[in-house]
């Protein structure tokens, strides 16, 4: 009876190590936070569009839309890394692609839209980061799929990569 | 039973050591002055709640500690919430709403927690039990 009392600190301990080492060797973010949004609605917000000043963007123009949100910034490395993948998406005829862009220069963000392209069917402009902070970003870039209904269904903090960008096309053709 | 009682006043002090070096002293503050506000009940209010909030950016510090530019952000809306009159609890469930329990630097004691909050205790019970029949058994065979 005692002996077997002694075995057991042994295999709890054999345990917990491999739990640390399975999730060692799997491949995961630990700094990817699932984000508290995800099946909720879009938070509501109303900005001055950055290509036109005397325009509007708001949760209105997701009108009964798939749309893929992006938060970029012109100083932002990251955004110009994953750029090539939010032009791509934008070719994508079910979906549209709204930009909110962070904490930036008018000038110099449109400077950077005239230098690389610009995918965005509308741009609203969150000086202050208010709109962020709705959203729960915490990195940019960051990019967020919305289904028609104006239900957020997938999160994505930092870069899209290859591997995202594979991942997102599929998510893009699970929503509705 | 000099040598035996010499220790077990070792054992103690160095579980004493530990004990107390886990509450390790803050004094690192990132407020800046601009962000203060004139009342002083109000500010110590918000000191206190942004001691609880994580840094999302940097993830191990709270936001009155760090110096990010998302932190700074919280710190200012924590501050306008508590002039607009709201509540502690408003002010964290705003924070939750958005950024999920993981902003809160102490988990929420709640259902999905549970194991979280109280496996500690039950392995230290488990392992007092454990030394306790050790101590038993070897004391039959002095």
């Amino acid at each position: 009876m005692s002996k077997k009392i002694f075995l057991f600190p042994f295999l709890v301990f054999s345990l917990i190590l491999f739990i640390f080492f399975y999730l060692l060797l799997i491949e995961r973010d630990p700094s990817d936070i699932p984000s508290n949004l995800i099946d909720k609605s879009i938070p509501q917000f109303k900005s001055k569009s950055l290509i036109k000043d005397s325009e509007y963007v708001s949760q209105e123009n997701f009108k009964n839309k798939i749309t893929l949100v992006n938060f970029f910034a012109s100083w932002c490395k990251p955004c110009r890394d994953e750029h090539k993948y939010i032009q791509l998406l934008a070719n994508n005829k079910n979906i549209q692609v709204i930009g909110i862009n962070y904490k930036d220069n008018r000038k110099k963000a449109t400077g950077w839209l005239n230098e690389v392209g610009n995918p965005y069917l509308y741009i609203a402009t969150d000086k202050r980061g208010s709109i962020a902070i709705d959203w729960g970003v915490y990195g940019i870039p960051e990019t967020f799929i919305v289904n028609s209904q104006g239900i957020i269904k997938y999160r994505h903090v930092g870069p899209i990569t290859k591997k995202i960008y594979k991942k997102i096309n599929f998510i893009l053709n699970e929503t509705k | 039973m000099m040598i035996k009682y010499f220790n077990k006043f070792k054992l103690i002090s160095f579980i004493f050591i530990i004990f107390f070096s886990s509450f390790s002293i803050n004094i690192l503050v990132s407020v800046e002055p601009d962000e203060v506000l004139q009342n002083q009940k109000q500010e110590l209010r918000a000191r206190e709640i942004s001691k609880n909030i994580r840094c999302m950016v940097c993830q191990n510090q709270s936001i009155d500690e760090s110096n990010a530019s998302l932190a700074r952000d919280l710190r200012i809306l924590i501050r306008d919430k508590i002039k607009e009159g709201k509540s502690n609890t408003e002010i964290y469930k705003f924070l939750t709403d958005r950024y999920g329990d993981f902003i809160l630097l102490k988990p929420a004691l709640k259902y999905e927690t549970l194991a979280l909050w109280f496996l500690p205790f039950i392995f230290l019970i488990l392992g007092i039990f454990v030394i306790y029949q050790h101590n038993k058994k070897s004391n039959k065979f002095k």
